[in-house]
């Protein structure tokens, strides 16, 4: 009775357990180590993402511009590698800009939402079509490939550690870091606040503007630090490859149980509901079941998923009211 | 230093198309309770709106706190101040635990990046909530609070801060008889410890029960400010209202005709027993009793809130069988809750979207689509016959005052044409001026052949208006009166001891139960 997030999370841990029941008997390969690292390693990005969505969604905001931040910070990462030297002091470097453009371009969907208080799906689909309409300009719509990445950078990317790839490790570090911002300091929980009532929030002295502004903020950083999880993994730059990337994004914060109103929802959730997601495909993929029907099965599971939650958390909601008017 | 803890000077606030505050002032002594009155929409709300920082108020105001001026121009600086505020629609977090709903807003001013003492949250709750004798759950989500509870968090939060100021807007509304002790208690050992309080009600009786001074507040107009012992109920009204009010015992004898409702040995375990009457046309039946005596859960039962146990109920001689509110709307029978303040508007919507909403259905053109025009004839209607203030259906409902917020939930259900209507006490946190109105329009229903049941606690209210009322004690019918032989003496006799039990309980110790003020 904790909460309804925790029952939740354990429904989607169920179905994802049973999911992987089903498909072990489709395809044998599934049930081994070596795919289901492949599966977290090829979904490190949208996880990454989806981490940052799961703050947005939280205060009831939407960004639908992500994968296009995190494609416009890929394409100057990968015009700025033909300047960097073969050295470390190249990680580094890339660790500290990629970030920084990430923050810049958030901070700017942030002020458009906070200060002019403009809806969040307007900025940010301006925002969406902006960048890919610059990245497009800027690139011709080429692909970079690894040949002028310094050497230490694909050593970083082929890195492992006890046999798990390095952007496993990358994932941890950010879903943890976010966790903990979320539960254990002030502008977590005010993120949560202003998600549960805005008007209590500003009411009790907390900075709406300021927690919006940081919300977008920090997707934007994690959009840089998706973006070099992305040319890592991939070892090329596709001004196309994240195309659309958003939607999987926001379906996996919303089937981990985060609330599409504001208010509630869990890093614990999101990341099972990008597992969910990435299992899924996955299994279609064994089960050779054709591109087009796959999109279908996703698109038909999210909009299934979504509407029992709302189904369920209205029905929750009235049963309080009841007992509302009886006490 | 002076005297004075607080004052505010020259505080006018408009609003596009409202001057909701006329150059008014305030001033509140250190240690004493501040009642602070008017009407419904007389601005007390925005007032302390303005100096809670969270309304900016025109040029011109200027702000002494302990004597020095001081600023006021966001929600931090007033806490930083130590006023804190318990707002008449409630701060809270739905999503967030008790705990921490009480204690959030402390650390406000700290930098964003500090940690969250979990342990302090939960040790300072805990104790704010046991000097309010509460027995909840720290640790569970306060949307799962009763509205009385959610108030009581909210005023547990008030006294975690150590504030200097406390303002309670309109705190009791939605409390029980238990509970309001409680909160006075409170405020007993707040004053005791200097703290001063401002204190906003409809309730006259309760406002002369705590309060040292009064400032009186008209159309947003300053009125005066004045000592209690200057102070007379009448004389009150009268600056508030401009005018006398007093309440004539219902003298009107009428017509009855056929009987409407019928309500059979109705009884459900722990909340009532055996309870028979009967609803004829053209009269307005009178339910009252102490606080928890079994009238709102008797009401709520014949609403489809909770089902009886055994007995049963009929409406024009047809047996109903009602199992939840939905069913009971369709079959003609309304209810109108004591606690309206979070039922059911949708206060980013206009008021005529408001009141028409239940019926939109059927307002069709013969396109089939919404018939504007009959929806705004429908709202205007309402706002006049129950003095919707300001008279402007077009406006959000969420920018009218407490009390006429509670004035549209009114007109919403009035809207659906039920064939009874119960009226559960339907003047709570009304001005007095309004209540009047809506006294007057129960009469115009029950006239119109409608079904008016009303429960009340003020018995001068029963008197007003019933024709007939019935009297409950502990689950039960004590007594049944038509109102020529009703006075307040034989109700309270009938609430108090009932027919049989010769014990009699103290008159004065549950008396605040029921008011027999105005
Ligand atoms: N945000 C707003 N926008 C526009 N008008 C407003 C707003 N808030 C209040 N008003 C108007 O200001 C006036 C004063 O409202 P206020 O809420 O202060 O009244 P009140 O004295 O608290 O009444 P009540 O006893 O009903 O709570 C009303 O006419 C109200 O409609
Ligand atoms: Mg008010």
């Amino acid at each position: 009775m904790k909460s309804i997030i925790k029952q939740k999370e354990f429904s989607i841990f169920m179905i994802v357990v049973l999911l992987c029941v089903v498909l072990s008997f489709v395809s044998p390969v599934f049930l081994t180590f070596e795919n289901f690292l492949d599966i977290i390693e090829g979904n490190v990005v949208m996880a990454i993402l989806a981490v940052g969505m799961t703050l947005v969604i939280i205060t009831g905001d939407i960004d639908v511009s992500v994968a296009a931040a995190t494609t416009a910070v890929a394409v100057i990462i990968g015009n700025l590698f033909s300047f960097l030297p073969d050295s470390w002091i190249s990680i580094l470097i890339l660790f500290l800009i990629a970030p920084v453009i990430g923050i810049i371009i958030g901070a700017i969907n942030g002020l458009l939402v906070s200060k002019i208080k403009i809806p969040a799906i307007v900025v940010t689909l301006g925002t969406l079509n902006i960048i890919n309409g610059l990245v497009l300009y800027l690139t011709n719509g080429q692909y970079l490939n690894s040949s002028n990445f310094p050497k230490p950078f694909l050593t970083f990317a082929n890195f492992e550690f006890l046999g798990i790839p390095i952007l496993v490790y990358l994932l941890t570090a950010v879903a943890i870091l976010t966790w903990f911002i979320l539960k254990h300091t002030l502008i977590g929980r005010s993120v949560l606040a202003i998600g549960g009532k805005s008007q209590s929030a500003v009411r009790v002295g907390i900075n709406y503007n300021k927690v919006k502004l940081f919300v977008f903020a920090y997707m934007g950083f994690l959009a840089g630090i998706a973006a070099i999880a992305q040319t890592a993994y991939t070892k090329a730059v596709d001004p196309n490859g994240l195309l659309g990337v958003e939607m999987m994004v926001i379906a996996a914060v919303v089937l981990g149980g985060t609330n599409i109103q504001g208010g509630r929802g869990s890093i614990q959730g999101t990341l099972l509901g990008v597992l969910l997601l990435a299992i899924m495909q996955n299994g279609m993929i064994l089960a050779h079941i054709d591109t087009f029907w796959q999109k279908v099965v996703t698109g038909a599971i999210i909009v299934i998923a979504v509407s029992y939650d709302q189904i369920s958390y209205r029905r929750q909601q009235a049963k309080l009211a009841k007992i509302e008017v009886e006490a | 230093m002076s005297e004075y803890l607080l004052q505010m000077k020259n505080i006018s606030k408009t609003f596009p198309g409202v001057k909701a505050l006329d150059n008014v002032e305030l001033e509140i002594k250190k240690g004493e309770v501040h009642a602070l009155i008017g009407e419904n929409g007389a601005g007390k709300s925005t007032l302390i709106k303005i100096l809670a920082g969270v309304y900016t108020p025109d040029p011109g105001a200027r702000f002494f706190f302990e004597g020095k001026e001081a600023e006021i121009s966001k929600p931090l600086d007033a806490t930083m101040k130590g006023i804190s505020i318990i707002y008449q629609d409630l701060s809270l977090f739905p999503n967030l635990s008790v705990a921490e709903n009480i204690y959030i807003g402390r650390d406000s001013h700290k930098k964003p990046w500090t940690k969250v003492k979990w342990n302090d949250i939960k040790k300072i709750a805990n104790k704010a909530l046991k000097e309010l004798d509460m027995d909840i759950d720290a640790s569970i989500p306060v949307e799962q609070l009763s509205i009385a509870q959610q108030q009581m968090v909210e005023i547990a939060r008030a006294l975690a801060f150590d504030s200097k100021l406390i303002v309670m807007d309109e705190p009791t509304s939605s409390l029980s008889a238990g509970e309001v002790e409680k909160l006075y208690n409170v405020i007993d050992k707040l004053k005791k410890q200097g703290i001063s309080i401002i204190f906003i009600s409809h309730k006259l009786k309760e406002l002369f029960k705590v309060s040292d001074r009064f400032t009186v507040l008209r159309d947003g107009k300053f009125v005066g400010s004045y000592d209690a012992q200057d102070m007379t109920e009448p004389k009150l009204i009268q600056l508030m209202v401009g005018r006398n009010v007093t309440y004539e015992k219902n003298q009107a004898t009428v017509e009855v005709g056929e009987t409407i409702f019928k309500v059979n040995q109705l009884s459900k375990e722990g909340n009532f027993k055996d309870i028979s009457f009967e609803l004829r046309k053209g009269e307005v039946l009178g339910i009252t009793g102490l606080v928890g005596s079994g009238r709102t859960e008797l009401a709520q039962a014949i609403f489809g809130i909770s089902t009886p146990d055994a007995g049963t109920i009929e409406l024009y001689g047809k047996k109903l069988s009602i199992r939840n509110s939905a069913g009971a709307v369709k079959e003609g029978v309304a209810y109108i809750p004591e606690a309206r303040q979070t039922q059911g508007l949708v206060l980013e919507q206009s008021v005529i979207n408001n009141i028409s909403l239940p019926i939109i259905s059927k307002l069709k053109n013969k396109f089939r689509l919404t018939d504007r025009k009959q929806e705004v004839k429908l709202a205007e209607e309402y706002v006049k016959t129950l003095d919707i203030r300001p008279a402007l259906p077009h406006l959000d409902a969420g920018n009218l005052s407490g009390g006429n917020q509670q004035k549209i939930v009114i007109a919403k259900w009035l809207s659906t044409k039920p064939k009874v209507i119960i009226f559960d006490e339907p003047t709570n946190g009304i001005d007095i001026g309004a209540k009047t109105e809506i006294h007057k329009l129960m009469r115009k229903l029950a006239n119109e052949g409608i079904g008016v049941i009303m429960i009340s606690s003020e018995l001068p209210e029963i008197l007003a208006v019933s024709d007939r009322i019935l009297v409950m004690r502990h689950g039960r019918i004590a007594g049944e009166l038509n109102v020529a032989e009703a006075t307040q003496e034989n109700i309270m006799h009938y609430a108090l001891q009932g027919k049989s039990n010769g014990k009699a309980p103290t008159f004065v110790a549950e008396s605040n139960q029921m008011s027999q003020g105005v």
